[in-house]
């Protein structure tokens, strides 16, 4: 077979090609996990600790089971219970004296049990009549707290209660003779707080057992065979071996916060076992903020340094950051200082652990805390030096890798110092930095406003992966299917599956029909790194390919000619040795009764990864209110090769959305008297509506010779870090904590006084 | 939420008649935008809900405003059941009373507006994230303390000596109706009556009270406003643009004759459990001439009194600026932090 490559000259790759399930999702057609009603079908809900500590001294189900409607009652001990495997039972088959009592509960929503029943109203009426004796626990829930104590209250189970973990550190020269020798050195703390995914649509799932062998869900998860596989492993380690099927036709978000079944898709396919129907169990807006994920927060104290021409010699920082009951750091040691070269440097971080829910992945983890920590410093260290932060950030760039240069001249490391450097000028060129940069509190003033404009840098990886099938079928009326279990998670994957066959098959988009999201397809990974674009893309090149292979093997001998003379061309196949042409439709027609089937699985060569992308803010803030409004972002952002420039571009302006709400508005607020989250809701965990939103310019760096790169995190990494600097260049003071409210910025203004 | 029975009167004597003489187990529905969260939330768990919707006598669902002819007094009547919405785009109210149709329109967002009334907003409950939790005790369910007082306090009042609750107020367009001089006139078991709206409000410390001095079987009928040919203006400090409370807010009104601002009125909406009037600023406005300096006197004088609490000093700063550019806008000034 002759090595497959993108094709020389794209007809579709790298257009605005509009969403196929566009039309579908503005009318509402589409349906959601959320929108999935089965015949029969049992609401559940979860009941959850009240306490940010506590330990379960007795649980009373009786009222409860009584309950109007209530089908089923499950407990997370229970599910959690699989020593019963031993004498043969499901760990719910076991009372809760024995799987719950004496359980201990870490955090504010930590799961208890779910009841389902035969309405929602039935359901919440009978977790008001579960009664529960509670042992109050101590607990911690603010990191300063935690960083004074140390050794406080556990956080989870088992003996180990330290609160504060070492979370690495390194050093690399000499930082200590750097700092002496730096003609410019400046010290600063800058910190992101916690924050929550928000998922438009909430976490959950439809459970529902065809028969004891086999289940299906429809879940809302960014990862559909893996939550499958999870849920059957999970079944099997109660006994029950089964067949499980995840349907994930459209998604309403997931940020990461969607790779599993979690707890409540054990829950629901427990009760719907038990229950004998099926059961539908979605969290609410309050389960999402306080159990469904979140982002660590990050403080840094940075000591940066350097010469008073601009080139950074050393970069500290001391840094802690909370998961919540979690373990993964908002800070990544690795990666600090973010994006620059910077020969001297010493970084520690320590792990803040909280009674409150756990940290998951999210849309670029540790990336956006890594940058806001490094380039508010940068900018700082900029100011002192008296020099145009622009001008820093160029100087400071890591140069292109030599060896990379000639060994693979495509890659990241080979590209970087070319990438940043083009990207930079298109940022200056859009933002008209040169015009608008002032030195710092010296810009345009409209009365109280005060204009400011900041940039900062991001990366990110985005590689492709093996393991996702991508199956074309040809069929003789000439329709197209494609299939692959891969999901959409608002990202616009469905149309990119399509854009690559049809270009492939001389077709147009829309006359595919794509099925994804569905675990019996095939294998596909979870969309985690930015991965699914590359992983996906290159296999259906290549399925769609084998497919015209097999098309042209197949119908060449009845029409008397020889495949390999056969062009396709768009919507139509040539025959070389003859010049005789046929329209797809025609050509197709030949199969008859046959259909072909071309499979592709990902090869190397058509994707890559790591990508650079600058962003801009323009800001004006009202110096007597505190008030900040975002005038413009300009986000540049490279992926490689563009598949469909219209869905980048809505990549890079939700990316830009997401940073807006980190730098203006979100803010997970736990109170240390109750222990209880006081703002799990969307009026006091603010984000941004309509009016809040700035003019948000987005520029596609194509580099079609890169071959794929995933587009889904970058994009939101340094909008941030991009407001702060802007509003420093506005205000001639740093702000040094986001969200940048008015109380923020007021503080921040009269400490200067 | 708790199962409840649904009634419908036609009249405001029948929906009185509904209503229980205690707090709790009554509650009366117009738009919904506040008492169904609360419902869902159970921090209301009324028996009754006695909606208010299909009483169509005109006195509670319309706005009147009256010939102005000059030597009359004449009074603007607003239905309790108006939408804030037809408030904030009622022309005639836009051109006497800005201070209030700047207030609407700024309320919530497009839908809260389309489904809040008047009533509603003047009735609705505290929005202190401790009240609003069920598992909460705070002072206003029964327990023994205010969680805000030593707890997460950014949005709470900065007038709070002899409040051991400290809510503010939420209500936008209570203080720029008070600033106006607005009465409200009730239906209660034994008739109608009438209230100045500054005595209407109370800071409650207990669950049977509310924000206001309404007997529990008492319904708001209409807001009563006199035209007096008042400068008015209200400007509220937001962090967010649409669907948020404002962090402060200052209402304004006064005669302006000769150059000179008399009858002065200023009151300040959320830094206190009630609508906060601001005696010492309206003292240092009378009879003056409205000045750049004045106006930030004023402001000064505005928050004498204030104690603020351990995250929300920032809002005695933000009185200062609100009350100045209410001040400016109300005299006619071109406002300079307009972009
Ligand atoms: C995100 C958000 C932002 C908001 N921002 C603002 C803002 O900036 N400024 C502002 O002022 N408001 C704001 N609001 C509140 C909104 O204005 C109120 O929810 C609304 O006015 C309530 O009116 P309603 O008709 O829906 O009242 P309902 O929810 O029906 O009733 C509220 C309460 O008033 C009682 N009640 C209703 N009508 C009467 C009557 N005629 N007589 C006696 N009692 C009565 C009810 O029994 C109930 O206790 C906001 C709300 C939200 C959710």
């Amino acid at each position: 077979m002759a090595e497959i490559k993108w094709p020389e000259k794209r007809r579709l790759i790298g257009t605005k090609v509009p969403r196929l399930d566009g039309p579908d999702k503005a009318t509402g057609r589409a349906r959601y996990s959320q929108d999935i009603n089965r015949p029969g079908m049992l609401h559940a809900l979860i009941l959850r600790s009240p306490y940010a500590h506590c330990r379960i001294k007795s649980l009373d189900l009786s009222q409860a089971q009584k309950a109007p409607g209530v089908r089923a009652i499950v407990t997370v001990g229970q599910v959690n219970y699989t020593a019963g495997r031993k004498e043969g039972k499901p760990g719910w088959e076991f009372p809760v004296s024995v799987t719950d009592v004496g359980r201990e509960l870490f955090y504010h929503g930590d799961e208890i049990l779910a009841i389902a029943a035969d309405t929602e109203e039935h359901a919440r009426d009978a977790l008001r009549l579960v009664k529960i004796e509670y042992e109050q626990l101590p607990f911690i829930v603010k990191e300063e707290t935690a960083l004074q104590k140390r050794l406080g209250p556990s956080t989870v189970p088992g003996k180990d209660a330290s609160n504060v973990l070492a979370g690495g550190s390194r050093t690399e020269g000499d930082p200590d003779g750097a700092k002496k020798a730096a003609e410019v050195l400046v010290k600063g703390t800058y910190g992101v707080p916690v924050i929550t995914h928000c998922c438009l649509e909430t976490h959950g799932l439809v459970a529902e057992w065809e028969s004891p062998k086999s289940l299906t869900i429809w879940c809302t998860t960014q990862a559909v065979p893996g939550t499958a596989g999870q849920l059957q492993g999970f079944l099997a380690g109660h006994g029950i071996t089964c067949s499980v099927r995840c349907i994930t036709h459209h998604m309403g978000g997931g940020y990461g916060s969607k790779f599993g079944p979690d707890i409540q898709g054990q829950l629901a396919a427990v009760l719907a076992l038990v229950a004998k129907a099926p059961v539908k169990l979605f969290l609410d807006r309050d389960e999402e903020h306080l159990a469904a994920g979140n982002r660590p927060s990050a403080t840094a104290t940075v000591t940066i340094g350097g010469s008073r021409n601009g080139t950074i010699s050393v970069f500290e920082a001391a840094s802690y950051g909370t998961p919540g009951v979690g373990r993964a750091a908002g800070v990544n040691i690795g990666i600090l200082p973010y994006v620059y070269e910077v020969r001297n440097v010493r970084i520690s971080t320590d792990i803040v652990r909280l009674n409150h829910g756990a940290a998951r992945a999210m849309r670029a983890p540790a990336h956006p805390q890594n940058c806001f920590i490094t380039e508010c410093a940068v900018d700082d260290f900029a100011n002192a030096a008296g020099l145009d932060p622009m001008e820093v950030r160029l100087k400071n760039l890591p140069q292109n890798d030599p060896a990379a240069v000639t060994k693979i001249p495509t890659s990241f490391p080979a590209l970087r110092n070319t990438i940043y450097t083009d990207e930079i000028r298109i940022a200056a060129e859009l933002s008209q930095w040169k015009k608008k940069w002032h030195p710092p509190g010296k810009g345009p003033t409209k009365g109280p406003w005060k204009h400011g404009i900041g940039m900062a840098l991001h990366t990110w990886g985005g590689a492709g992966r093996a393991d996702n099938d991508v199956f074309v079928t040809i069929s003789s009326d000439g329709s197209v299917l494609v299939q692959c279990s891969t999901q959409d998670l608002g990202t616009g994957e469905r149309t990119v599956l399509a854009i690559v066959v049809a270009e492939a098959l001389g077709l147009d988009p829309k006359d595919l029909t794509v099925v994804i999201g569905e675990s019996q397809i095939g294998r596909s990974t979870g969309s985690g790194g930015s991965t699914t674009a590359p992983g996906t893309a290159p296999a259906a090149l290549v399925a769609a390919i084998n497919a015209r292979d097999e098309l042209f093997r197949k119908v060449a001998p009845k029409l008397g000619l020889k495949p390999d003379d056969l062009v396709l061309e768009p919507n139509k196949i040539t025959d070389k040795a003859s010049g005789k042409t046929f329209t797809w439709r025609q050509f197709c027609a030949r199969l008859g009764v046959d259909t072909v089937r071309g499979q592709g699985n990902w090869i190397p060569g058509l994707s890559n990864l790591g990508v650079g992308g600058v962003q801009v803010a323009e800001v004006w803030v009202d110096t007597e209110t505190g008030v900040v409004r975002l005038d413009k972002i300009v986000a540049v952002q490279d992926c490689g090769m563009v598949i469909n420039k219209l869905a980048c571009e809505s990549q890079v302006a939700g990316g830009v959305i997401m940073g807006i709400n980190l730098a203006m508005f979100e803010e997970m607020i736990v109170d240390e008297q109750t222990g209880r989250m006081v703002n799990p809701d969307f009026e006091f965990y603010k984000l941004g509506g309509m009016l809040d939103m700035p003019e948000i310019i987005v520029h596609m760096h194509d580099m079609p010779e890169r071959g794929v790169i995933g587009i889904g995190e970058p994009p939101t990494i340094s909008t941030a870090a991009a407001i702060g600097n802007a509003i420093c260049n506005a205000l001639g003071v740093r702000v040094p904590r986001t969200p940048f409210s008015p109380d923020r910025v007021l503080a921040a203004l009269h400490a200067r006084k | 939420m708790k199962n409840f029975t649904y009634y419908r009167p036609l009249s405001l004597e029948a929906a009185v008649a509904l209503l229980d003489n205690r707090w709790g187990t009554t509650e009366l529905l117009a738009g919904g935008t506040d008492l169904l969260d609360l419902q869902k939330e159970y921090i209301a768990q009324p028996d009754k809900v006695v909606s208010l919707t299909f009483i169509q006598d005109p006195v509670f669902t319309r706005i009147e405003v009256p010939q102005i002819l000059p030597g009359t007094k004449p009074t603007v009547s607003i239905g309790a059941a108006v939408k804030i919405a037809d408030i904030a785009e009622h022309a005639e109210l836009k051109n006497l009373f800005p201070a209030l149709t700047d207030a609407a329109a700024q309320v919530g967002g497009p839908q809260i507006r389309n489904m809040g009334t008047l009533g509603g907003n003047l009735c609705q409950r505290n929005r202190c994230w401790y009240f609003r939790d069920e598992h909460v005790l705070c002072l206003l369910k029964g327990g023994r303390r205010c969680f805000a007082s030593d707890g997460e306090n950014r949005y709470h009042a900065i007038f709070t000596k002899g409040h051991p609750c400290v809510i503010v107020h939420p209500s936008t367009l209570a203080p720029a109706l008070i600033a106006l001089g607005a009465s409200v006139e009730v239906v209660g078991p034994s008739g109608k009556r009438t209230i100045e709206l500054n005595k209407f409000f109370q800071a409650p410390t207990k669950p049977d009270q509310r924000e206001h001095v309404l007997a529990p079987n008492e319904i708001v009928v209409r807001v009563l406003i006199p035209v007096e040919g008042l400068r008015n203006a209200s400007y509220e400090v937001r962090h967010k643009q649409s669907y948020d409370w404002p962090l402060a807010q200052a209402a304004v009104a006064f005669r302006l004759s000769g150059g000179k601002a008399t009858n002065v009125r200023i009151v300040l909406g959320h830094v206190a459990p009630i609508p906060h009037v601001a005696t010492e600023a309206q003292k240092v406005v009378e009879g003056q001439t409205i000045t750049r300096e004045l106006a930030e006197q004023a402001g000064e004088a505005a928050t004498v009194g204030a104690a603020p609490l351990s995250q929300n000093a920032y809002k005695v700063h933000l009185v200062k600026v609100a009350v100045k550019r209410a001040l400016l806008l109300a005299s006619g000034a071109q406002p300079d932090w307009a972009i």
